[in-house]
């Protein structure tokens, strides 16, 4: 046993450290996505996920972080700007009983939430066949107005790599916005 | 046409597109903030290079080590697009590389394969 043998608990608030691998909260661009998706990856070779496991849960993450840059209520940058964009969120990957569990916040306003429930409440009944399914046509589809960037297909993979129906909810937060939680079980 | 190369960055792929050797390769990350101005430029001149052959082989090869959700979409138009030349009497040969682990990406592969039987398609395990 050398001392890299046992993993160092990360900073965490207490009682979430021992389950934690991950968790980032505050503003979310491209560039800031490459650098922690680095550090999801890392500490995923450190854990005992087998390399289809890792691949899931970074694919996850990718998506739900993307998500927030493109959809966040909160930005930083204008509302009209498409490239380069700043949008406050958070996202964590911690580990129990075997499972891992991906989760990620961030608010959007009612409007954006009323778009969001018929995206996801589908895939919460589907069985994994019925999701690869609906993957596939949607892919298929070049019904590109479904929402420019592209969500419905995001939603579609975390559920395909999701080994439990995705949870999701809205709670209220400030400014008159809902706090959207989505989480993800593999 | 003249070549079309762009180099790979921590999420875009390197793009080496030698059209005057009908030699089209991907290779690397795709996870761009949007897909969509990625990909644009990459499929207008595919879609222009392919215009110009008549009964020729086109190789292509894709060695991504994971794409997005949204890339996944741009990349079904590529080959969509090299399905289209493939039918109108073109060779096209995909060399489709996946790691060894990596189901996902295979499985993209096979189900390319499955839709767009005209190309000729060759998947590659990688250790």
């Amino acid at each position: 046993m050398t001392e890299h043998d046992t993993p160092i608990a990360p900073p965490c608030f207490p009682g979430l450290a021992e389950n934690l691998i991950f968790f980032y909260a505050g503003y979310f661009s491209q560039n800031i996505i490459n650098a922690i998706g680095d550090a999801v990856r890392l500490r995923m070779e450190q854990s005992e996920a087998s390399s289809s496991v890792r691949r899931k849960i970074f694919s996850t993450f990718i998506e739900m972080a993307q998500n927030i840059v493109h959809y966040s209520s909160d930005a930083l940058t204008p509302p009209d700007q498409a490239t380069l964009e700043m949008r406050a969120g958070s996202v964590m990957v911690t580990h129990a009983d075997g499972r891992f569990y991906i989760l990620c916040a961030n608010p959007v306003d009612a409007e954006f939430a009323e778009q969001l429930k018929p995206l996801l409440d589908p895939l919460r009944v589907m069985t994994t066949e019925q999701i690869k399914n609906a993957y596939r046509q949607t892919l298929r589809s070049s019904d590109s107005s479904e929402n420019s960037k592209g969500s419905g297909l995001g939603f579609l993979t975390i559920a395909k790599d999701s080994s439990a129906p995705l949870e999701y909810g809205f709670t209220p937060a400030a400014h008159g916005m809902l706090m959207f939680t989505l989480k993800a079980t593999i | 046409m003249e070549k079309f190369y762009l180099a790979a960055t921590s999420n875009t792929p390197e793009v080496d597109f030698d059209f005057p050797q009908r030699r089209l390769s991907l290779k690397g990350e795709s996870y761009p903030e949007s897909a969509a101005a990625f990909y644009g430029d990459i499929l207008t001149k595919t879609a222009e290079f392919l215009q110009t052959l008549d009964q020729e082989k086109i190789d292509v090869s894709v060695q991504l080590l994971y794409f997005n959700s949204s890339s996944t979409k741009m990349l079904f138009s590529f080959f969509e697009m090299l399905y289209q030349a493939a039918e109108a009497g073109n060779a096209v040969i995909l060399d489709w590389y996946h790691d060894v682990d990596d189901e996902t990406i295979l499985e993209f592969g096979l189900e390319l394969a499955e839709d767009f039987p005209s190309i000729e398609f060759h998947a590659h395990a990688v250790e």
